[in-house]
């Protein structure tokens, strides 16, 4: 998952914001995979509940329901940041320098603008479940045991807003790198050479070796 | 070009069956009085995931839409009245006509106007009953301890009875009956058909009629608002003979079906005495239909007077 | 302009994106917005006056899509059974069914690439995600096959062809899945996967002793190995059977009594006992760190895929594209045999463009009722079918079908998931790298697919036995 993917750091300004935004992404995927953890113990719970107990967890599916978005929107961001999500790479692939980050500004340019639609979207769609004179401020809640659903739809515009702030920083540096021409500019996943590769191999492969 | 055909897009879910015969009817009979004019474009599943229907609605990506009640009792207080345990509705025809009555009223309307959306007509469905695997209960009393799938009000009810109420979509129901984790499920008829519960029970209740579930088909109220008078006039007329072909046929088709099934499958079928059921019933519907009040009084509607309005109906129909 | 034209130019819109090296699931959800902004504004005639209505209605209908699409419990399977890779990796597992593996049969031509295969068909027992047994194999195969001088394209195809035998033998995310959209029973379902996909993992190994004879300078077969180390081996890659025990436990009811579980419980029981393993087996908080963070880099992956590709699918909904090929495909007049490979062969092809989740989600709901009707309906006796089969065994054999197309779109290029997974644990190889050394493969599976569909029998003997 490209989880060795390379971005180079340097101390301008840039560099550290790329850090202080990896941070909170760090952080948001942590608690996406907590909440798989999460789901895990649930399911044990369940289980032993209705087995041991004769008394099964109450809205068992509603609790996987709230916790699914957790899982799917939260790492989102730390995802583009390493380059994760997947593609086609036979074209950016064969490009270099100025040519390879104009391909890779358009792309996210694109990106950039279906998200900032997204947030618009999912921010609708949670506003239509929040409601500030309702009980629990809950226009609406789960089918079983009716927990209110906003704060699982408030997720995604929480989300893609934090991948439109890594994309509009991805996009100030791939600008920067086309302006400059610039071989390996900081900040953004780059394509690696051979020789990088075989010292991050080495790496991944010792810490293995127990 | 101005003269451009009419279509609206139509909201539904899972495949075509009993439940969405009326709709099916009332877009052949609009086309009909329109020359085509005027048609309704039904798709299962396609433009909505079924519990956002009234999201759809109300942002106006299509024009009708099919939803039930206690999918999101939240977006649609004032109809959950009508998914009470134990109103005593007994005939498809008079949950239609209860049902169009609460439709009718204005803090429905206003309730339902908060989404866009205005009620067409309701879907009736008979009421719930249960079945199970293993001993089948003589009593109620032998409900203790007894896993049973079953939502909302019917959930109530089953807890009130000793069961333990278990969640699942409904998909999930045929593998937790083969797997033990639910020993009988709560659905009406065409789902313990269309499910596969059928296969598996082995005792099914005949009269225990918790309740059932509401599911109107609704419109959006700009689109209404914009037919032409012609549009509107054949629109609102069919609405009665879509429903009359609807309730036909689920009495013929499904209900005809459901009787020899049981006989053919070996499904025995438990029936409670009445003094049994009107202990159940004291037990569960008195407080549930007070905290259905309380509830929707402090969230504004008026809920006694809702309340009332079914119950009155219903008494005056026996 | 139709509603369809629409669909097509939006979707040769989406290619040309997805070539320019666009993420997937951006282009998928960008060519899903652009249509349902297209086909609004159409509705208005595209009166410049009503772009904006056209706009906020397209953005609000496809902003209820991400929620609405993964608060969903079949998909909560997913994460659960990557995580199950990432913990058994962790305890050691994965690493012990591989030298197993690599003692008992690697003496065979073309050994380390043979004992890869059984040893993902081994983990696949416990894995039931594809691309996260690529993801864990490509770690522990890829590096003792180059160092014994495998051709490394061909090494990563390996493990990437080797992955997709998670998703046939029980458990598979991907067959729940299946018998949730198609509503039919997911025990005999699992069950009926078992045997393909030993059989798949045969027509591997044969490909590759084949190989392995016929080219020179390939890899050497790895011998000298004791019966008694070969006995060895084994104690530490027993823990394996303890999980697949309790998985089997919990979806079936081996000893008469109640079985513990639903499929997506016995997921969870089976996560959590190699948690527990991984525990004894001395994993550490930084460990437990690294698991979780790998489960949620891929399962984040997986779900912006499955989002984006439903945005589209939401799209292809208004368009009315499903109806029309539905109504298409139950005009034609070839034999039911023809029609049944005409659709494995379009799912061949549009495999190539999309990943095995959206491709079911996009497909089924037109094909699996279509495929139904020929057989002769849901309640056909096999003696009055088209196929020789009753309808619940038709749509068990179908449903398996489906699943190895699905998986087969894994490694076939230019989109095939476990390829990109390889590549990117990987950093040496590119995705071309990958797709190169998994042609061979295709072979293999055309093969198992032909005969799975020439003899049921493979598919439903397991399930008709209970
Ligand atoms: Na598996
Ligand atoms: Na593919």
């Amino acid at each position: 998952m490209a989880g060795s993917a390379l971005v180079l750091s340097d101390d301008s300004r840039l560099s550290r914001m790329d850090h202080a935004l990896l941070r909170l992404e760090t952080l948001f995927a942590l608690l996406s995979g907590l909440a798989v953890f999460a789901l895990m113990l649930l399911a044990v719970f369940s289980v032993a509940g209705r087995n041991f107990l004769n008394a099964p967890l109450p809205g068992y599916v509603d609790w996987i329901e709230q916790a699914m978005p957790l899982i799917a929107f939260m790492g989102i961001a730390y995802t583009q940041r390493n380059g994760g999500h997947i593609r086609m790479d036979m074209l950016v692939g064969a490009l270099r320098g100025r040519a390879l980050y104009i391909v890779e500004l358009i792309t996210t340019l694109a990106i950039l603008a279906l998200m900032i639609l997204l947030v618009w979207g999912t921010w609708a769609h949670f506003q239509r479940s929040f409601d500030f004179d309702a009980p629990l401020w809950s226009r609406d809640s789960s089918m079983d045991i009716a927990i209110p659903l906003w704060p699982a739809k408030l997720l995604a515009p929480v989300a893609f807003f934090v991948l439109c702030l890594r994309l509009v920083l991805q996009i100030y540096a791939y600008g920067r790198a086309v302006v400059t021409g610039q071989d390996n500019p900081v900040a953004v996943p780059l394509p690696i050479d051979a020789a990088t590769q075989a010292a991050l191999e080495a790496e991944t492969v010792s810490s293995r070796d127990e | 070009t101005e003269t451009m055909a009419k279509e609206w897009n139509v909201s539904l879910w899972g495949k075509r069956r009993a439940f969405t015969e009326h709709v099916e009817k009332l877009a052949e009979l609009v086309s009909e009085k329109t020359n085509g004019e005027f048609t309704l474009n039904i798709s299962y599943g396609g433009l909505s995931k079924n519990r956002e229907n009234l999201d759809g609605i109300s942002i106006g990506a299509f024009e009708m839409a099919q939803f039930c009640a206690g999918y999101h009792a939240d977006k649609n207080p004032s109809i959950t009245v009508l998914e009470l345990p134990f109103l005593g509705v007994n005939s498809l025809e008079m949950e239609r006509e209860i049902s169009m009555a609460v439709y009718n009223h204005p803090a429905v309307q206003g309730d339902l106007a908060r989404w866009n959306a205005k009620l067409l007509m309701p879907s009736p469905l008979p009421q719930y009953n249960v079945a199970g695997v293993g001993d089948a209960p003589k009593t109620v009393a032998d409900f203790d301890g007894l896993t049973v799938r079953a939502t909302g009000g019917i959930g109530r009810a089953m807890e009130a009875a000793g069961a333990v109420p278990t969640s699942m979509s409904a998909t999930e129901v045929r593998q937790s009956m083969d797997s033990g984790v639910v020993k009988a499920v709560a659905f009406a008829p065409h789902a313990h058909m269309s499910f596969g519960t059928v296969e598996n029970a082995t005792w099914w209740t005949t009269n225990l009629n918790p309740g059932t579930v509401n599911c109107p088909v609704v419109v959006n109220a700009d689109a209404y608002a914009d037919l032409t008078d012609a549009e509107r006039a054949a629109l609102d007329s069919s609405v009665s003979e879509a429903l009359d072909h609807y309730i036909s046929s689920y009495d013929t088709k499904t209900m005809s079906k459901w009787g020899p099934l049981l006989a053919e499958k070996g499904i025995s079928e438990v029936t409670f005495t009445d003094a049994e059921i009107e202990t159940l019933k004291a037990k569960v519907a008195a407080p549930a239909a007070a905290a259905w009040i309380e509830k929707n009084t402090a969230a504004g509607l008026p809920a006694q007077e809702l309340y009332d309005l079914v119950v009155d109906m219903v008494a005056a129909k026996k | 302009m139709e509603p369809i034209d629409i669909g097509l130019i939006v979707s040769a819109g989406m290619l040309v994106m997805v070539v320019l090296g666009m993420r997937v699931a951006f282009a998928a959800g960008m060519a899903g917005m652009v249509g349902l902004i297209w086909i609004f504004w159409a509705k208005k005639g595209y009166d410049p006056a009503d772009f904006s209505w056209a706009l906020g209605v397209a953005v609000k209908t496809a902003g209820q899509v991400p929620h609405s699409k993964v608060s969903s419990q079949a998909l909560s399977l997913i994460p659960t059974f990557i995580l199950i890779g990432y913990l058994a990796y962790y305890a050691g597992l994965t690493q012990a069914l591989f030298t197993a593996a690599k003692r008992w049969i690697a003496w065979v031509p073309g050994g380390l690439a043979v004992a890869t295969v059984f040893a993902t068909a081994g983990f696949a027992a416990v894995s039931g995600a594809s691309v996260a047994t690529s993801a864990v194999f490509a770690r522990i195969a890829i590096p003792e096959m180059l160092k014994i001088g495998y051709d490394k394209r061909f090494a990563a195809g390996v493990v990437a062809a080797g992955g997709t035998l998670a998703s046939l033998i029980p458990p598979s995310a991907i067959l729940v899945i299946y018998a949730i959209i198609v509503e039919q029973d997911v025990g005999k379902l699992l069950l009926a996967g078992f045997l393909p996909g030993i059989f798949s993992a045969i027509v591997y190994a044969g490909l590759i002793i084949v190989m392995a004879k016929v080219y020179k300078n390939f890899g050497p077969p790895v011998g000298g190995f004791t019966w008694k180390e070969r006995f060895a081996a084994l104690p530490a890659a027993a823990p394996i059977l303890i999980v697949v025990m309790t998985i089997v436990l919990f979806v079936y009811n081996p000893f008469g009594g109640d079985a513990w579980g639903t499929p997506t419980e016995g997921g969870a029981i089976g996560a959590f006992v190699v948690f527990l393993m991984a525990l004894y087996r001395g994993m550490r908080w930084g460990e437990f760190r690294s698991a979780i963070l790998e489960t949620a880099k891929l399962a984040v992956m997986i779900f912006t895929i499955i989002w984006g590709v439903l945005i589209y699918v939401r799209f292809l909904g208004f368009a009315d594209l499903p109806g029309a090929f539905s109504d298409w495909l139950t005009s034609l007049t070839l034999s039911p045999m023809l029609i049944l490979i005409c659709i494995l062969l379009a799912y061949a092809v549009l495999g190539m463009f999309m990943d095995a989740i959206g491709m079911m989600l996009l497909t089924l709901p037109v094909v699996y009722p279509a495929v139904m009707a020929l057989n002769g309906g849901e309640a056909v006796a096999a003696a009055d079918s088209a196929f020789g089969m009753s309808g619940p065994m038709c749509a068990i054999w179908f449903g398996i079908l489906v699943v190895k197309m699905a998986e087969f779109c894994l490694i076939t290029p230019p989109i095939g998931l476990n390829c990109f997974v390889v590549a990117g644990v990987r950093d040496d190889l590119s995705v071309q790298d990958v797709f190169k050394g998994v042609t061979p493969f295709f072979i293999a599976d055309a093969v198992t697919i032909a005969l799975l569909v020439a003899f049921p029998t493979i598919v439903l003997w397991l399930p008709s036995q209970v």
